[in-house]
């Protein structure tokens, strides 16, 4: 019977929309937290520098609070979405989720999706405040709309690819502390990359961070960044390296 | 006083032994968080001022020294009372004052390498002229003794292991944002410099910075009474919560 055999465009979409009402039901006691985590980290963070820096000048108070979103766009990959997986890990979730009948890209589509969407309100909120903070007023462009949704989406698939791909959650921990040092100590995201030593700044012009900044910048203030389409090429390449990283540990068989 | 000293040792070799995969693990995490963040701070000015460098290189050592005893322990003895061998520790016939002066012990063993890491560091980078007095050996056994007694406070008064866990994680918030350590307390806003008057961190690093580079004098004797009064206030609460019956 061919109406047995579930593939197609029509069943995907099914399944992504099933797999969607189950995402948003499993995170909404989260929720709360994952914004508060982003807000503790945006905000929390360009407050605290303020208080590192001592006397800023307009162009450094301008850098700190566009850094904002990027922090927490940033913290919410690493934190939230790798905190999420190693639990479902844990508690045995994913297998259970790749038993249902539903594609296996549906239901990675879908947690992309909740997480990617959770990230607006905090990195909203964190820009909030930071410019209130400082007395700044920030207008943000339209360019906003695909800097975040962008941004926000290359953070969770590194996350979740990264938390998928390694499979000792101990490791994971680890390797998220490290990098959240790496993303608030040594990342251009609250001051200039000419800052930087070069062989680091090198370093930065590979990884992520730099033009998470860079991309979410260039929506709230003008002409602080040049070349905004490197910085899209680069974050969606990393969103597709990571989507390959997590269609290969997701899709092998055990 | 013998069996005392007996007691004190065979803890300190007890702690040693329990926490053997553990200690070198926090030792590097330390030696990084120092070293990492005496670098890490200068990236943010394009030329540092010479006060900043100053208070960073002298601040980071109080960190490392905090967060040793007040970030760390908690999160041990949590994990003790998970495991069940919290109960099996209070029940060794050896004194308890003796069983944290152990834990102070071992604490000043893996904070101290880390710290003067941080100061070779801070000196490699910044070229800091560090006037070390003998107020130093006060004033780096205070703090530490004074984190370790907060962070006892915390890991035996609080019984809940995740909100111990908790309260220690957003200390460390407190610590490195809002507490004047790493930078002079005037960068904050008043009524957060008037509170930070009033709590440990601010003063520790008063009493270490002035130790290192000489000078400074103003609050000195300030910072040593709050951070004592801290120290007695929470042996205070170990006390209670180390002797009452269960």
């Amino acid at each position: 019977m061919a109406a047995s055999i579930r593939r197609g465009p029509g069943h995907w979409l099914s399944s992504y929309l099933a797999l969607l009402r189950f995402d948003i039901a499993s995170q909404r006691t989260w929720l709360p937290m994952f914004v508060l985590t982003q807000v503790l980290f945006g905000a929390g963070m360009a407050i605290i520098y303020g208080f590192y820096l001592g006397h800023m000048s307009h162009q450094e108070a301008l850098f700190v609070v566009s850094g904002a979103p990027a922090l927490a766009v940033l913290t919410s990959g690493l934190i939230g979405v790798t905190t999420m997986v190693v639990e479902r890990k844990e508690a045995g979730s994913w297998d259970f989720i790749w038993s249902l009948p539903a594609p296996r890209s549906a239901a990675v589509a879908s947690t992309f999706t909740v997480f990617t969407l959770m990230a607006i309100p905090g990195i909203v909120i964190a820009l909030a405040i930071a410019a209130w903070r400082y007395g700044l007023s920030v207008t943000p462009s339209p360019m906003a709309v695909p800097a975040v949704l962008l941004a926000a989406l290359m953070a969770t698939s590194v996350g979740f690819g990264m938390a998928q791909l390694i499979p000792n959650p101990l490791v994971t921990g680890v390797m998220v502390n490290v990098l959240i040092f790496v993303v608030l100590l040594y990342s251009p995201v609250a001051f200039p990359i000419t800052q930087l030593p070069h062989w680091l700044a090198d370093v930065q012009r590979v990884l992520p961070i730099y033009y998470a900044a860079q991309v979410l910048r260039a929506s709230v203030t003008s002409g602080m960044v040049q070349d905004v389409a490197t910085a899209y090429a680069v974050l969606a390449g990393w969103t597709v390296a990571a989507w390959a990283g997590t269609a290969w540990v997701v899709g092998r068989r055990r | 006083m013998r069996a005392a000293a007996h007691a004190y040792w065979r803890m300190f070799v007890w702690d040693i032994a329990d926490l053997r995969l553990l200690l070198p693990v926090l030792g590097c995490v330390l030696t990084l968080q120092g070293a990492g963040f005496v670098l890490g701070i200068g990236l943010f000015f394009r030329h540092i001022p010479e006060t900043a460098a100053v208070f960073v290189a002298t601040g980071v050592p109080v960190m490392n020294l905090i967060t040793a005893g007040l970030i760390f322990e908690p999160q041990v003895v949590a994990d003790q009372r998970l495991r069940g061998s919290y109960d099996f520790l209070w029940s060794l016939p050896v004194p308890r004052s003796m069983m944290t002066l152990a834990w102070y012990t071992v604490t000043l063993v893996v904070a101290l390498p880390a710290m003067v890491i941080a100061l070779l560091v801070a000196v490699a980078r910044y070229g800091i002229d560090f006037d070390v007095s003998p107020a130093i050996v006060p004033a780096v056994l205070l703090t530490s003794l004074t984190g370790v007694l907060i962070g006892y406070a915390i890991a035996h008064g609080v019984t809940a292991p995740m909100t111990a866990r908790l309260v220690s994680i957003s200390l460390i918030f407190v610590m490195f944002g809002f507490s004047p350590i790493v930078f002079p307390a005037s960068q904050l806003p008043g009524w957060l410099a008037a509170v930070n008057q009033w709590l440990p961190f601010g003063s520790m690093a008063t009493i270490t910075r002035a130790a290192l580079v000489g000078g400074e004098a103003a609050g000195v004797a300030r910072g040593y009474l709050v951070v004592a009064a801290w120290a007695v206030a929470s042996a205070l609460v170990v006390a209670w919560a180390l002797g009452r019956r269960r």
